[in-house]
């Protein structure tokens, strides 16, 4: 599992969840239902103010756990893993709370371990 | 369906909730919501205010209690195996409410109540089961919420699927039927961590599992998501850790999603959960049905169930009565009439008559009969322990209660308003405040409880909430700052709340070097300044914990325990959860009795005054009072000395002129700066006066710009005027300015014909905005209608709009009036007794040290300490020999020095005398060091002397500081035992080797302020005397000679630091400093505080220059344009011409202990 703080372009639901997104400049399509939950921050150090009123997203953020396979490549979308073997990656995206922008965090992909 | 929360923690779920019940009340309302749970952490301490919350909101209260529970296995007097919310049940005539009270009791019944006790709040597993049914229908009348807290939910940890099983069967199996619910809350943390929705998923399986009803909550800690860092700050206040010990451990909430959230939020919730689970929409629905369900069960009835507003006395049987009580009542108002009338009659009795029968019928109608009958007994019955007692407050305008002895001020002699105290618009139990004697209080309190019943009596509590130094200390402890660091800016914390910290920090210029250091934390990197300041702000006014008020006993009948919660007070006695905004909502009698510390200081000077003098005509003849008709001394003394104080006629000439002379340390509410500044001005000349300039020193007066016109008028600068002359009788006593709640009411009724009673009414509402509104609108039209002009009324109105919420009630100033002036006729006829009094009750704002330079200034000796003279209390002595043979001194009491336990003193004391330190050390069994401090503080100087020998006090403490260091059996070959029973006199102090030099008076003054924190051999500003010469300093008893607006440089000790609030809202800065001549009181406007900075509340010695204002024939003032801290001798304004000053040493070098010498921590 590697840490990463990498931007990615998330399409979201109406309801918010991911659906697609596009990282490193190639497209990707989630292939199972994502998991969502929240983690802490040590908002103490990260932060210089914390005023009254900051509203949410000072001491967690949301974490996304999506499951997602290239589009568009080699294999036809829907489409058993074909010759070349293409297993779904396993990502886990944060949203930044105030800007609304998505980062990379981890790339879970199965036998080895991907960092940046 | 709406939704409702049943697991909500308030603000006053001390260090854990962050949001008041206001907040959260109205935010479920304005969600739809028809019903709100209060489940306090330990306590129902914020339910009472959940109920009025919810009552503003128009929605349904629900009352519980999140508590520990013991571990059944483990050790029951201190292992906890987890929390559960305990509900109860409504509409049930009070039996869940009841029910509810009893299991919290319950829960603090083994607790110490003392901090940081060894056994928590908690019950047992069988203790809960026994109050969820109730006791009469054994009917279930409490519900118990299993969640993630519980010994269930905390054993889900890792994969352990058996032991959450077993637990959860074990509560099934020891809980009655129908009482227990599964809690399901997910804060949707990381998948299989505590409040994940993985946990809450294999808690809904295992109510399936057991057929047990879930419901769904969100633990609520905070109204709005912004709520969760604050709830972070609190953590680490409870835990004592810093966040990032925390966060290690990890002990913080898992996110920060334990908000209020919306009806639609926790649908989602329960969605995801359900979903996550496998179930179905059937079981979404039925999970928020059982929720709503349960939230049905448990709706309130305030009235039915809690009875909202409902007073509740003792019953009458308790207090001896066995008749209706409002004839009994009467029976003994008629009988008062003799005893305080004696030989009334003709129009007089009239008035008498006419006055009781106005007020007993607004009693009997409101039905307070027995209320009076109580109080009348709680004061009979203290005055028969022989306590000094004295009821105060409104109560005063009671001719009922001067009937009945519950206070000693005649209402119709000071024209007091009955109305002001009680009336058919008023429908709460009045306050009845009564005066004890300080010492004596706790006495009273175990008094009441034995004569009233443990079921019928408990103390009141009260919430201590974050001020701006606390929230800047727990801030600091939260971000693992260093302790001294956020102490020092603590130091500078002053009279503001926390919440306007960053405006403060741009405004107060005490902070500025602090704000220089947040605004620079770009360039250093550290953001811990600015964080501080913020998380500082969101502590502010949170509650901290409760503790006993410092007078409130509440009295019930047998049912009081049913309605409050009590537990443990740090006296022992137990204490209601509730605090006073709470007890007219919950219909609580409260009986005020104050113990107040001049009480007992003038109580222990009358015992001195006797114990020094043999009989009535030594006493006469020592205090120089009046000889009588027939020479024997004025009735007012007892044959064997003793004085009666409150027979002392009210016009002395002696003590006016003491009061006018302004040097009034130590007098009851006439010593403050401020007010010693007003007295001097003012001049009073009679009894009227005293209650007069009471009630002019107040915020109200003093921001309203009475004082001044008053002043003019009363000298006659300035003619009388008065609006209308309808109003003269009303404003003529204080010369046509409005002083007096008594003169509001009087006003309204005159110039509007609206009746006492609904002048007081508007007189309460002139404290809102709403209220003034309404009261400005019938005052103006019904002026009007009665023929005053427009601007008579604009006039009127003006002067009743600016003061009428603050001005002071007459009553309560004449109460005051009479302790002020008994501690000045003490302290002009037996300033010797009534020092010692002052010294050993400490009832001033000042330290103890200014009362040894008023001493000082009287020529009053202080005797040293001596191990066979001194007591534990300070004591009046005759003086036997030397220049002041014959006079009366003080000697200075063991009580108090460092380090001295209460034991020892005990021990030192009924040895007495010694006749050498081994007999000392024998039969007192003195620890070591503190037998070297008495020998620092001269305490055996006189035996030495006896002793003989050639050595000095240094030697002793050199030899004694020896024997300390070694260990084991003595090696000291000074020591001898068994000297004891030789009639040999001190063999160790006469052989004591000589060598050191004799310590200097400066040393001895150190050792004296290090451990009994006052100055006695000398003043401790003498040491800096050269210095001040050099600087040109001008000595307090020289101020009075100088022209008004001389320019002066003064210096000396800060005895007193105050911040009295000011016309125009503007901030003064009131300083007193102490120079050994007497005190110099100076006052810094805006442009002085700005130059002096952090010196305006840190500093201990102070030079400052400034002007003199003449206040008064005999009072003069200094108005501050600089100041020096005058231990920094090289930042002095010295002089050009002067020669360099030399370093000595001074009293208070390197003493680094707070000490109590500059009136706050310093």
């Amino acid at each position: 599992m590697g840490m990463f703080s990498e931007s990615v372009d998330v399409v979201c639901s109406a309801s918010g969840q991911p659906e697609s997104l596009t990282w490193a400049g190639r497209p990707y399509a989630l292939c199972a239902e994502p998991v969502r939950w929240y983690e802490r921050r040590q908002w103490w150090a990260e932060d210089s103010r914390a005023p009254l009123g900051s509203g949410a997203g000072v001491v967690d953020h949301e974490i996304w756990r999506v499951q997602v396979l290239p589009v568009g490549r080699t294999s036809r979308p829907g489409a058993p893993e074909d010759a070349a073997g293409v297993e779904p990656l396993t990502l886990d995206l944060t949203r930044h709370i105030r800007s609304g922008r998505w980062r990379l965090l981890r790339i879970h992909d199965g036998l080895r371990h991907r960092t940046a | 369906m709406s939704f409702t929360h049943l697991h909500v923690s308030t603000a006053f779920s001390a260090h854990y909730g962050v949001s008041w019940p206001e907040e959260l009340a109205m935010a479920a309302a304005a969600d739809g919501a028809t019903a709100l749970a209060c489940t306090d952490r330990d306590g129902l301490y914020g339910t009472i205010k959940h109920l009025k919350a919810c009552m503003a909101a128009g929605i349904d209260p629900i009352v519980g209690v999140d508590l520990a529970v013991f571990d059944d296995d483990g050790d029951h007097r201190t292992q906890v195996s987890g929390r559960v919310v305990v509900l109860a049940r409504g509409h049930n005539n009070g039996a869940g409410y009841r029910a509810l009270c009893r299991l919290v009791s319950d829960a603090h019944a083994r607790t110490s109540g003392k901090a940081g006790g060894a056994v928590p709040a908690a019950v047992t597993r069988a203790e809960l089961a026994s109050r969820t049914l109730d006791p009469q229908t054994l009917k279930p009348v409490l519900t118990v919420l299993l969640g993630p807290d519980s010994d269930v939910g905390r054993a889900m940890g890792g994969r352990r699927y058996l032991r959450p099983r077993t637990l959860f069967k074990q509560w099934v199996d020891a809980m009655p039927a129908g009482t227990v619910v599964a809690e399901i809350v997910s804060q949707l943390s990381a998948p299989g961590t505590p409040f994940s929705t993985a946990h809450a998923v294999r808690m809904l399986r295992l109510a399936e599992e057991h057929h047990i009803p879930a419901i769904i909550t969100n633990a609520v800690r905070y109204c709005a998501a912004d709520g969760a860092p604050t709830a972070d700050v609190l953590d680490s206040a409870r835990t004592l850790k810093s966040l990032p010990e925390l966060a290690g451990e990890p002990l913080l909430q898992p996110t920060g999603q334990g908000w209020l959230k919306t009806r639609e939020q926790m649908l989602g919730l329960g969605r995801e959960i359900i979903s996550a689970a496998g179930y179905g929409a059937a079981d979404l629905k039925q999970l928020m049905a059982q929720t709503e369900a349960l939230a049905d069960l448990c709706r309130i009835d305030p009235v039915n169930d809690m009875g909202w507003k409902q007073p509740v006395v003792p019953e009458a049987s308790v207090i001896g009565i066995n008749q209706d009580p409002h004839a009994e009542l009467i029976q003994r108002c008629q009988a008062g009439i003799g005893r305080r009338f004696p030989g009334v009659n003709g129009m007089a009795e009239q008035a008498v008559l006419a006055r009781l029968d106005h007020e007993l019928g607004i009693i009997h109608n409101l039905g307070f009969s027995s209320y009076f009958l109580t109080v009348a007994e709680v004061s009979r019955m203290i005055q028969d322990m022989g306590v000094r007692a004295a009821a105060r407050g409104s109560g005063a305008s009671s001719l009922v209660n001067y009937l009945i002895e519950v206070s000693h001020v005649n209402p119709l002699q000071h024209d007091l308003i009955f109305e002001r105290f009680l009336s058919n618009d008023r429908a709460t139990l009045p306050d009845i405040d009564i005066d004890v004697e300080s010492a004596e209080r706790h006495n009273v309190y175990r008094r009441i409880f034995e004569r009233f019943g443990s079921e019928r009596v408990t103390l009141m509590s009260m919430q201590n909430g974050y001020r701006a130094r606390g929230a800047v200390r727990d801030a600091g402890l939260a971000l693992g700052m260093d302790d001294d660091e956020v102490g020092e800016i603590a130091k500078q914390l002053w009279r503001f709340s926390a919440r306007k910290f960053r405006e403060a920090l741009q405004e107060k210029p005490e902070l500025r070097e602090f704000a220089g250091r947040v605004e620079r934390r770009d360039t250093d990197g550290n953001q811990q300044l600015d964080l501080l300041v913020d998380l500082t702000e969101r502590l502010d006014r949170l509650p901290r914990h409760i503790s006993m008020h410092p007078c409130g006993v509440i009295l019930g009948d047998a049912t009081l325990l049913d309605r409050t919660p009590v537990q443990p007070s740090g006296l022992g006695l137990p204490m209601s959860q509730f605090d006073k905004h709470d007890m007219d909502p919950m219909g609580m009698l409260k009986l005020d009795v104050l113990g107040v510390r001049m009480q007992s200081a003038m109580a222990f000077a009358v015992r001195e005054i006797i114990r020094i003098h043999p009989g009535k005509e030594e006493v006469v003849a020592a205090g120089g009072h009046p000889q009588g008709p027939d020479g024997s001394g004025p009735d007012y003394i007892a044959a064997d000395g003793r004085i009666d104080l409150n027979a002392v006629p009210l016009d002395d000439e002696a003590t006016y002129e003491l009061i006018r002379s302004t040097h009034t340390l130590g007098c009851f509410q006439i010593e403050s700066p401020g007010q010693r500044e007003l007295i001097g001005k003012m001049a009073p000349r009679e009894f009227n006066d005293l209650i007069i300039d009471i009630s002019l020193f107040r915020p109200g007066p003093m921001k309203s710009d009475m004082v001044r016109p008053f002043l003019e008028h009363r000298h006659g600068f300035a003619p009388e005027v008065y609006p209308h002359p309808d109003l003269k009788p009303v404003l003529q006593e204080t010369h046509g300015v409005t002083v007096f709640h008594e003169q509001i009411l009087k006003t309204l009724d005159t110039m509007t014909g609206c009746g006492l009673a609904k002048a007081d009414e508007f007189r309460r509402s002139l404290g809102s905005e709403s209220g003034e509104a309404q009261v400005e609108e019938y005052f103006r039209r019904n002026a009007k209608g009665r023929g005053y002009s427009p601007d008579v009324v604009d006039k009127v109105w003006g002067t009743l709009k600016s003061f009428a919420s603050f001005g002071f009630c007459k009553a309560h100033g004449a109460a005051f009036a009479v302790p002020t002036y008994q501690s000045a006729w003490l302290k002009a006829h037996h300033p010797e007794a009534f020092l010692a009094g002052l010294w050993e009750h400490d009832p001033g704002m000042y330290p103890k040290r200014l009362l040894v330079a008023e001493a000082r200034r009287l020529g009053i000796p202080i005797l040293p300490l001596d191990i066979n003279r001194s007591k534990a209390e300070y004591r009046v002595e005759r003086i036997a020999s030397g220049q002041d043979a014959g006079k009366l001194g003080i000697r200075l009491s063991l009580n108090g020095i460092y380090g001295l336990s209460a034991a020892e003193l005990k021990r030192i004391v009924a040895g007495q005398p010694y006749d050498s330190l081994a007999d000392l050390r024998a039969r007192s069994r003195l620890s070591k060091p503190s037998i070297r401090r008495l020998a620092q503080l001269g305490a055996f100087d006189s035996l030495h002397r006896e002793a003989g020998g050639p050595a000095n006090r240094a030697d002793l403490v050199h030899h004694l500081q020896q024997l300390q260091s070694s260990t084991g059996p003595r090696k000291g070959t000074d020591v001898v035992d068994g000297q004891l029973s030789l009639p040999l006199g001190d063999i160790e102090l006469r052989n004591l080797k000589p060598g050191l030099p004799a310590p200097t008076l400066v040393e001895n003054v150190r050792a004296e302020l290090d451990l009994m924190a006052v100055d006695v051999s000398t003043h401790l500003m003498e040491s800096h005397r050269p210095l001040l010469e050099k600087l040109g300093v001008t000595t307090a008893d020289q101020l009075l000679n100088l022209r008004n607006g001389t320019e002066v440089l003064v210096a000396g000790v800060r005895v007193a630091t105050q911040t009295p609030p000011m016309r125009g809202g503007r901030r003064v800065v009131f300083i007193s400093i102490d120079d050994g001549t007497g005190c110099v009181d100076s006052v810094f406007f805006h442009e002085a505080q700005e130059t002096a900075g952090p010196l305006l509340f840190g500093t201990r010695l102070l030079l400052i220059r400034g002007t003199t204002r003449r206040t008064g024939p005999r009072g003069i003032s200094l108005s501050a344009s600089m100041a020096w801290d005058l231990s920094r001798t090289e930042t002095l304004p010295f002089p050009e011409s002067a020669a360099a000053v030399e370093d000595v040493p001074h009293p208070l070098d390197g003493i680094s202990r707070a000490l109590a010498i500059t009136g706050f921590n310093g």
